[in-house]
């Protein structure tokens, strides 16, 4: 009998996440990661001259000006919503996530590609509010972490969004004190985003919300270094004890 | 932005709480607090809040609105002096002249005559140095300490080193800088310049005296024997600062706070602060102020937003008054008719533009700790995951077919899409597949296989990722090897952004795992060994099941191998005339160091000089 491989962790985690959030009604969103100024800058409300549009902070493609490694999957929420748009739907509800790409020095905790959690929940007005981001988040951590774990909003500011939350939860790795950590930003999406959709910001509403899914990840496994991720070392996937879940009931991996 | 608390309380008749009161006030109605040292609290002021919190002032302001406690001064809400006709004549001997009003908003010069430089009063020099700033003079400091008090830059000159030879009249002109010409900067260092590079000139001479905005030139440094000072307080671009802060590399105080658009009506306010200061701690008259202000900024409009649209928005339950007492606390005019509510925002509160700023300043003030979470009513229809379960049940075949998955870099040696600006000059391009990445990882994997594999386990890697040939991106899943389950057509690579994966994923559950905590793993080479032995069994003594025995065999292995052994495999196991056989596989690996053979080969000895003596004949 073969045995079996092993998944990217990032895959495991992926699934888990689709699953909490599939539960509450969010479908799974793709977009390119080779994005144009509009998708990824413009229609987010991203002014021309914004320092995160330098060459300091973006890749840019050369001979191709306008095109850019999108710095956020949020650009996945701008298709997703013109694609509302279009279809005349009065809501949707979507987690996008996706390789994303900074230009930045990389150490422990930076890596210049990484992968985001991005989505968002829109509907008509009223329907989706600041408190559901924080009832679909209380509840989202609560089961990936564990029970014990806490959300607690803080004022923030992205150009998308309005108003604008950091989202810090409280985590407890076992056998150690807990503690708040960051863990994404947030808010209600900016009425000039809806509009750039082609949507009526006094018909529709809504969230959305982006955080690191490394992040997740190295909170929850005590992982002390994000370059490991996207290393190409089997090593990685070997580096944690392994169970297969089967509808809620853990069972050992038969040894090998 | 570094703020003292000290400082703070200048703006308070009540006492303020201690530094950590005060830093969770911020941390959860306004701003995240970097560090706190002692009375020095570290500010992170959001880039909308720029224009007005990089200040004392500002952020006395937000700690009035949060804790609720009156401001006792407000220096902006305090009425100017009119140019015109009050405090202030136009000197008849300073001329100011602005190239590009776009670039330039505002240009405020003031000559003050017959100052005194010399070391600052004791309360400046530590009032500066509660926010980590050094002393300098008495003169720089009150140009410093306005500026850090409520957020306007300033700059003195000397006034004697400026060319005023022709008429008797000083001039400045603020222009772009030629093509290579050069500064030397208050900090000596010299500077070839570009035209995208904004200058603060002596026209007389034409000769650059500062970079606008971000720092003064050695030409019209200030001297202890400087007795007329020209005092600038303006308002530059904040692109155009920006961008020449960055092609010198010079980010100052200044450039940060320019960039980040304080209106030009705050310069006013600055002038008047500093004039004051100067005057009283280094004397001397002000002789005038030049004021070239090509187009005013209009006053900030009206916002209006309604009760129901504020707890629309933030999903709460907050009544009029309650947010009536936000606006009072943050002294935003206003007027409610009809629980709409209008308001009007001062020339600083530069980020109030449009309904949902006011929604964000009822949220923050009152605290989204006040706002219950709420679950999203159920939504019709199960949600569309149907792609991501096509993609993840090919991956769940993989695995069982025994591949590994990994995850790779996006950069590449050589591509079609070629990178402006390449992190790594060796990774200028995108992949154009992941072939070489995985067959990298492979050639690692082998070399690694010993330490994470079974011994019959063959590594087979496989990666599911973006890649960009000049056709255009798409999700390329790639194999070390074939599947020879999927038939002859099926290759090593295949296109998911083509494939029909959502019929294929509609129905289908991936997989889950639960992975314990991360186990770090040693960076060092690992060594192999193997051990086989006859078993010893006692006459007439019952021999356990296979499965017993093997693990007593294990057991026994492990307690005499110490903490180098990291992984143990049975190799086999046979019987033969009556005796049994077995065969274990040892991997040794050192947490601190690279492992000799001989080490590993001492390990091994006393494991077979352990299991000898029980019987066991070691072969």
């Amino acid at each position: 009998m073969t045995t079996p491989g092993r998944l990217h962790p990032i895959t495991i985690a992926i699934r888990e996440i689709a699953d909490i959030f599939g539960r509450m009604g969010f479908g799974i969103a793709y977009g390119p990661e080779l994005e144009d100024d509009w998708h990824n800058f413009t229609a987010l409300n991203v002014p021309e001259d914004h320092p995160a549009r330098d060459m300091q902070d973006t890749f840019w493609v050369k001979g191709e000006p306008g095109k850019v490694l999108r710095t956020h999957a949020t650009s996945v929420t701008m298709r997703k919503l013109e694609e509302m748009a279009k279809s005349g739907m009065s809501g949707m509800r979507m987690i996008n996530p996706g390789k994303v790409f900074r230009n930045e020095a990389t150490d422990m905790t930076h890596e210049a590609q990484f992968y985001q959690l991005d989505g968002f929940a829109v509907g008509p007005t009223g329907s989706v509010t600041l408190a559901h981001l924080k009832g679909t988040f209380d509840r989202f951590y609560r089961e990936y972490f564990g029970p014990n774990t806490k959300v607690r909003f803080r004022p923030s500011f992205f150009g998308f969004t309005e108003p604008s939350v950091e989202i810090d939860v409280w985590f407890e790795a076992p056998g150690r004190k807990g503690q708040w950590l960051e863990m994404a930003g947030a808010g209600m999406l900016h009425p000039n985003v809806i509009k750039n959709a082609g949507l009526d910001p006094e018909k529709t509403q809504g969230f959305a919300f982006g955080g690191g899914l490394e992040r997740l990840l190295m909170v929850k496994y005590g992982i002390p270094d994000v370059r490991l991720f996207h290393s190409g070392d089997i090593r990685f996937n070997y580096a944690f004890e392994q169970k297969v879940r089967t509808s809620d009931v853990l069972t050992s991996e038969k040894s090998v | 932005m570094k703020i003292s608390r000290k400082w703070l309380q200048n703006y308070f008749d009540a006492p303020l709480p201690d530094a950590e009161t005060i830093a969770n006030a911020y941390t959860f109605h306004a701003f995240e607090i970097d560090e706190i040292q002692g009375d020095l609290l570290d500010v992170k002021v959001l880039p909308n809040r720029a224009a007005d919190c990089l200040s004392h002032r500002g952020l006395a302001k937000e700690l009035s609105a949060i804790l609720n406690i009156p401001l006792k001064t407000d220096p902006l809400r305090e009425i100017l002096p009119a140019s015109d006709v009050g405090t202030y004549h136009v000197p008849t001997s300073l001329a100011v002249k602005i190239e590009d009003p776009k670039k330039c908003l505002r240009y405020m010069g003031a000559l003050v005559k017959g100052v005194k430089v010399g070391p600052s009063p004791d309360w400046l020099r530590e009032a500066l140095e509660s926010v980590g700033q050094r002393s300098i003079n008495n003169i720089v400091d009150a140009t410093n300490y306005v500026m850090m008090n409520i957020g306007q830059p300033l700059h003195a000159f000397d006034a004697a080193s400026l060319d005023s030879a022709r008429d008797k009249k000083l001039a400045i002109k603020v222009r772009n800088a030629k093509e290579g010409e050069k500064i030397t900067t208050l900090s000596g260092d010299e500077y070839e310049l570009s035209p995208n590079i904004q200058l603060i000139t002596d026209a007389n001479a034409d000769a650059p005296i500062a970079l606008a905005g971000i720092k003064g030139g050695k030409a019209a440094e200030l001297t202890d024997e400087t007795t007329d000072v020209i005092v600038e307080s303006a308002n530059f671009d904040g692109t155009t600062t920006r961008r020449a802060a960055q092609a010198l590399k010079l980010f100052t105080d200044a450039s940060l706070r320019f960039q980040n658009r304080p209106s030009p009506e705050l310069a006013a306010y600055g002038m008047r602060e500093v004039l004051a200061l100067i005057t009283d701690i280094a004397g001397g008259e002000v002789a005038g102020v030049v004021d070239e202000y090509p187009a005013p900024a209009s006053a900030p409009a009206p916002v209006s937003t309604s009760l129901a649209r504020i707890n629309g928005l933030l999903g709460s339950d907050f009544s009029r008054e309650e947010v009536e007492n936000v606006f009072k606390r943050l002294a935003l005019p206003y007027t409610v008719v009809n629980d709409i509510f209008t308001v009007t925002p001062p020339f600083e509160r530069t980020d109030i533009t449009i309904p949902e700023d006011l929604v964000e300043e009822v949220g923050r003030i009152i605290g989204y700790d006040k706002i219950a979470p709420k679950e999203l009513p159920v939504d019709n229809g199960a949600p569309d995951q149907s792609r991501f379960r096509g993609i993840e049940r090919m991956k769940d075949q993989l695995v069982e077919q025994g591949f590994i998955e990994v995850s790779t870099q996006s950069f590449a040696p050589m591509g079609d899409v070629l990178l402006a600006n390449p992190l790594d000059k060796n990774m200028p391009a995108l992949r154009t597949s992941l072939e070489s990445n995985v067959n990298d990882a492979l050639a690692r994997a082998k070399q690694y296989a010993p330490l994470v594999l079974a011994p019959n386990q063959k590594p087979k890697l496989f990666e599911v990722g973006t890649v960009f040939p000049k056709e255009g991106e798409y999700v390329e899943l790639r194999m070390t090897e074939r599947v020879p389950e999927w038939g002859d057509a099926a290759g090593t690579t295949d296109n998911l952004s083509v494939a029909k994966l959502e019929d294929y994923g509609k129905d289908y559950v991936p997989e889950r795992y639960e992975l314990g905590a991360y186990q770090p793993f040693s960076v060092y080479p690992f060594i192999v060994r193997d051990i086989a032995f006859w078993i010893y069994s006692a006459e007439g003594e019952t021999p356990p099941g296979p499965d017993v025995e093997a693990s007593k065999m294990e057991e026994l292995i492990r307690e005499h191998a110490g903490p180098l052994l990291v992984r143990l495999n049975l190799l086999d196991r046979f019987e033969k005339k009556g005796r049994v056989s077995y065969a274990f596989r040892l991997v040794f690996q050192s947490r601190e160091k690279t492992l000799t053979d001989a080490e590993a080969n001492e390990t091994i000895e006393d494991i077979s000089g352990a299991l000898s003596q029980i019987g066991h004949e070691v072969r």
